[in-house]
């Protein structure tokens, strides 16, 4: 009896342990990302809020985009005997030249002043304060490899190079203009050489000792003029901080959402080891009824358990989570321009409580049915039956497949409605909708899956010894219990395979359409100004008279005057024939793309839709000096903004201002790729704010920035595959309890400890491999579901590679799964195996 | 198998042919130093090869110790066990192992049968931890014998307590070991159950020459075997050839007195 009792206590503490855990585990997940986020929206609001509030008063245009302030107006504000000081800050286009003297970024690097009285102060070095200086915004240093004391050269606004000495970087944070294309600060006097702009984009002022600020801004607002927008420095701080919170917000909810991944997978493996410490103290419970405890007193009493251990692990899972947070937070610092990365950790009170509420909840929620299944077995039943030889000579349920061959077809046919949803959004609600369904279907017919999965391996698992044929016998014993163990590793499995499903997908379809609209080696485009200038047409004849190119197409583009996105665009492609430089071109629906001379024009489909076109009719071009008439040689499918594509020569005539806008350089047969570039970089030699695209490079960043969001996800949703092996040695764990004495059996018979280890191995490895290949597949069915329904024209590609590392992990995480619970095993005396019960 | 062997038997070990079980001087000690208890003080025994011996004896008296050392299932705390020529009690784990597998059958009182594996795959699954190929001859004619011929393919759960130990005998019978171990394997039946499965050991004794070493408590059992040898306090007391219950309660009341 004592032993009896101390292999109970065991039995507790190791199914406290592993169920523990699992909730600690999800709960770290939500309550770290909680404190992250919170951290990291503090660490903006102190970085903004300490810039802004040095200014008492500031001066924005009313348009930020465009508008910018009178120059006069700060004279003006400096007068006002409210005002100490005052500053204008100007700001501008000023192209920064990288150490190769090519211009950096596809935006012009932006100019800005700054002076004695500055929102920024530099990080590093000092704030410039001669005519030669200059100073560096931190994303910009870190683009070109400028150092403090290095020469940088900087474009002026007629394309002349200005040289620069670096004397300090500066810390922009989160504005998020400078985080995308950089800054160089100035002198005032020299920002507005260098940008050449008008008015400020922002006046900066300190009120008089004494002056409250509401009355200096009033006052200021009286001399302001209209077109401006007057606010105190701690109302832009917190207009910033918002627009900066709205960020970390954003990050918060996409994080959160794989932490509810988490708690979910950390549930189903609670309500499994619930399951089955309920199934066997089936006959503990049923003595207690039977020596007259009430059902509700079976009921608490298994309540009761689940929420201790949930308030427990919960509460061991905030403090992980806090850690996690901070850990975290130190880390992504850097990576998230938040300048800050010793800021103090926030902690507020919801990121504890909502942590203790969910682990607790999700305990309690997972533990209530198995505490009703508990509640409702009649006595006598539960005494006559053991735990260890239950559900095997149970028929799988009639209903369980009933209810699977409604709900999977029911979900396939949803996926099928999604094809033809109107938006790509209603498509992905739609597969959305229809992986739940496939998913309660998976949960449904689980038992009968692993069912049918064991029986379709026993041969084989027969055939390679007794460890593995024992194992397909253990795991065949209790099919639900297998299949809730297993569905764990399913969640995650399908996410993850999901995930590298479309990523594989979007990335071949990409390279497609790299393939198709940029069959060049190279690309020059202008930097994106408000103006858009033209790349010279020089650029274009250097390029056709080097030797390396084959073929230099240079496009041409002008709209009809319409403003925004309803204009008609006409384009022209010079340098090869149209049927050859049109790359974009799909599909010719009528006529032929070689008939295109002057005089004629091809158009794409949807707009000879919309006007009524056909190959033959005549087509209005509208120019700024008037309307031409052409004629409609070719209707085709495009993947271009043009709507009409002109002869070269009517474009000239059409837009005789128009210069080249896209040139596209393919090398010559057998050109070495090193000197096609020389040739290409000598060619803008002259211009260095063109930028040159090669498309090997651009696909390689594309690539990588798949690759990175990939590895991000598979590392969110790695913390569910985790807690879900969790499960699957913690079930494995309590059969090895349950299975003692057939152990001690086994070992009589002269089966060896390793074989006996063996067989656990075995088991553990097949649940995971049922769990991760059920994932797999419905990942692969709903990943390609959700990119179809996502992207037009998506080329499905299953990445082979990935799915058969999945495999391998799924094998791996058997492999650990199995390391306690078969140590156990075959480190159990037998003797005194024999001797319990 | 030998008609002698059999005949042999009834007779004091060590006269005719070697023992199968020899032990010697064997003491089994549980826990140390104060707490210490003597399971087994100094028993000395012989199993001749086709003898059906039973071990009785109060309860604690140390019978299923002296089982599981002679099994090679426990270690021993000084003394040595021989089975055959070899001495188990200086094996190691993984030898014993396969001594159990290729040399030794089990009955235990209960749970004798993995839940999961029909009757006949649990007859058949210590050839399958041996890989070894049983008789078909053999397997027909023990499976007939035991009466199972009808119920070879349903589970553990589905058979009755009688059918499960007469499948637990067959599996311990069917890979002819030179000895089998059972412990109170009629513990659990009724007396019609019990009989049947004691019948059955005794005529593997008699008919196969199996030698058998049987631990009970009920006279009537014993009284099946050849010979009952009986302990007190981990101590080999007394023996009786040829038992009737009406000896063996006789010794067995003499013996708590
Ligand atoms: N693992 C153990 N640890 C400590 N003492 C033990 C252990 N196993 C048995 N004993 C003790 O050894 C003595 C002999 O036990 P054993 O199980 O051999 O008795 P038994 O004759 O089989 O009794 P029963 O008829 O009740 O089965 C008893 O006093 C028992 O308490
Ligand atoms: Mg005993």
């Amino acid at each position: 009896m004592l032993r009896t009792t101390l292999a109970g206590l065991r039995l507790h503490k190791g199914r406290l342990v592993t169920t523990a855990l699992a909730i600690a585990l999800g709960v770290m997940f939500v309550t770290g990302t909680l404190v992250f986020s919170d951290t990291l929206r503090a660490s903006f609001a102190d970085q903004v809020m300490g810039s802004a509030e040095k200014m008492d008063v500031v001066v924005l245009p009313e348009d930020e985009r465009r508008g910018t302030v009178p120059r006069d107006v700060l004279a003006e504000v400096r007068d006002l005997p409210e005002i100490d000081r005052a500053a204008g800050v100007t700001a501008g286009d000023a192209p920064l030249l990288d150490k190769d003297g090519r211009a950096v970024g596809s935006v012009p690097t932006l100019g800005v002043s700054v002076g004695d009285l500055s929102r920024y102060s530099a990080a590093e070095g000092e704030l410039p304060d001669a005519p030669g200086e200059a100073a560096l915004a931190t994303v910009s240093a870190s683009a070109t490899g400028y150092k403090v004391g290095d020469t940088a050269t900087v474009l002026g606004p007629d394309g002349g190079k200005h040289e620069f000495t670096v004397t300090g970087l500066i810390d922009f944070g989160t504005a998020a203009d400078v985080s995308f294309r950089g800054a160089v600060a100035f002198t005032p006097q020299t920002a507005v050489e260098m940008t050449g702009a008008e008015g400020f984009a922002e006046i900066d002022a300190v009120a008089a000792e004494g002056v409250p600020r509401q009355q200096a801004v009033d006052a200021v607002a009286a001399v302001a003029g209209s077109g401006t927008e007057v606010l105190t420095g701690r109302e832009l701080g917190e207009r910033l901080a918002d627009q900066a919170g709205a960020q970390a917000d954003v990050l918060a909810a996409g994080l959160l959402l794989f932490a509810l991944v988490s708690v979910l997978v950390a549930a189903i493996v609670i309500h499994n080891t619930f399951a089955i410490l309920v199934a066997q103290r089936q006959r503990e419970m049923a003595l207690l009824r039977c020596v007259g405890a009430v059902r509700r007193q079976v009921f608490t009493s298994v309540v009761a358990e689940a929420l201790v251990v949930g308030l427990a692990a919960s509460a061991l899972g905030v403090l992980a989570g806090i850690g996690l947070g901070a850990a975290g937070f130190a880390l992504g610092a850097d990576a998230l321009n938040t300048g800050a990365s010793g800021a103090a950790v926030v902690l507020q009170p919801g990121a504890v409580l909502i942590g203790l509420a969910a682990g607790t909840a999700t305990t309690l929620f997972s533990a209530l049915l198995p505490a009703r299944r508990a509640m409702s077995v009649p006595p006598l039943a539960a005494l006559r039956t053991s735990a260890v030889a239950a559900g095997l000579d149970r028929r799988p349920g009639l209903l369980r497949a009933a209810a699977a061959s409604v709900l999977l077809p029911a979900s396939a046919a949803v996926v099928f409605l999604s094809r033809d949803a109107g938006s790509p959004q209603a498509g992905l609600y739609l597969v959305a909708g229809a992986g739940m369904v496939a998913f309660v279907g998976v949960v449904v017919a689980g038992p009968l899956l692993v069912r049918a999965a064991v029986a379709a391996v026993s041969p084989l698992m027969r055939a390679l010894g007794v460890s593995s044929a024992l194992a397909a016998d253990n795991a065949r014993r209790s099919p639900r219990r297998a299949a809730t163990a297993t569905i764990a590793l399913t969640v995650g499995a399908t996410l993850i395979t999901g995930y590298a499903v479309i990523n594989s997908s979007m990335m071949s379809t990409m390279n497609d359409l790299l393939d198709e609209q940029f069959p060049a080696d190279y690309q020059i485009t202008g930097q994106f100004t408000d103006e858009n200038p033209a790349i010279p047409r020089q650029v274009a004849r250097d390029l056709r008279a080097a030797p390396e190119t084959a073929q230099v197409v240079a496009q041409r583009s002008a709209t009809d005057g319409t403003p925004g996105p309803d204009a008609t665009w006409y384009s022209t492609l010079d340098g090869a024939p149209l049927e050859e430089a049109a790359s974009a071109v799909r599909q010719e629906r009528a006529g032929d793309l070689a008939d295109v001379r002057p005089g004629s024009v091809a158009v794409q489909a949807d707009y000879a839709n919309a006007e009524g076109l056909g190959v033959g009719d005549p087509v209005t071009v509208k120019t700024p000096d008037g309307e031409r008439g052409l004629e409609v040689a070719a209707v085709v499918e495009a993947a271009a903004v043009w709507s009409v594509l002109m002869a070269p020569e009517d474009f000239a005539a059409a837009f005789p201002g128009k210069g080249d806008e896209i040139i596209s350089v393919v090398g010559a047969e057998g050109a070495e790729a090193a000197k096609l570039r020389d040739a290409v970089y000598a060619a803008v030699e002259d211009h260095p704010t063109l930028q040159v695209d090669s498309v090997a490079q651009m696909r390689k960043q594309f690539e990588d920035v798949l690759g990175t969001a990939f590895l991000a996800v598979v590392a969110m949703l790695g913390l569910a595959v985790v807690i879900a092996v969790f499960g699957i040695a913690n079930t494995l764990a309590l059969s090895v309890l349950e299975r003692t004495r057939e152990s001690a059996l086994l070992r009589a018979m002269g089966l060896k400890r390793a074989q006996l280890r063996l067989m656990l191995v075995w088991e553990a490895v097949l649940l995971c491999l049922i769990g991760a290949l059920v994932g797999i597949g419905l990942g692969v069915s709903f990943g390609w579901a959700a990119a179809d329904a996502a992207f037009e024209d998506l080329i499905f590609s299953v990445p082979i590679a990935q799915i058969a590392g999945f495999v391998g992990a799924a094998v791996a995480a058997g492999l650990l799964a199995s390391v306690l619970p078969s140590r156990r095993a075959a480190r159990t005396s037998i003797t005194a195996a024999l001797a319990s019960e | 198998m030998s008609q002698s062997a059999a005949q042999a038997a009834p007779e004091q070990s060590g006269t005719g042919t070697p023992p199968v079980v020899a032990a010697r001087d064997l003491v089994k000690v549980y826990g140390r130093a104060d707490s210490a208890v003597r399971a087994l003080d100094g028993v000395s025994v012989e199993f001749a090869r086709g003898a059906f011996t039973a071990i009785m004896g109060p309860s604690g008296s140390g019978k299923s110790t002296l089982m599981h050392c002679l099994a090679g299932l426990d270690t021993v705390t000084s003394g040595t066990v021989h089975l055959g020529r070899t001495e188990i009690t200086g094996l190691r784990d993984k030898q014993l192992t396969l001594l159990r597998r290729d040399r030794i059958g089990f009955i235990f009182q209960s749970f004798n049968l993995l839940p999961m594996l029909t009757a006949e795959q649990n007859i058949l699954l210590p050839g399958r931890i041996a890989k070894r190929r049983h008789d078909p001859a053999r397997f027909r004619r023990i499976v007939e014998v035991v009466g199972l011929g009808d119920r070879l393919g349903h589970l553990p759960s589905a058979l009755s307590g009688g059918q499960q130990q007469r499948v637990a005998v067959a599996r311990a019978l069917l890979g002819d070991p030179e000895v089998v171990y059972a412990d109170e394997p009629t513990g659990n039946l009724d007396s019609r159950s019990g009989a049947e499965v004691l019948g059955f050991l005794r005529d593997s004794a008699r008919e196969l020459g199996q030698t058998v070493i049987m631990v009970t408590h009920d006279p009537v059992a014993a009284s099946y075997a050849d010979r009952v040898v009986f302990l007190r306090d981990g101590r080999l007391v007394d023996e009786v050839h040829g038992p009737t219950a009406e000896t063996v309660l006789d010794r067995l009341v003499n013996l708590e007195s």
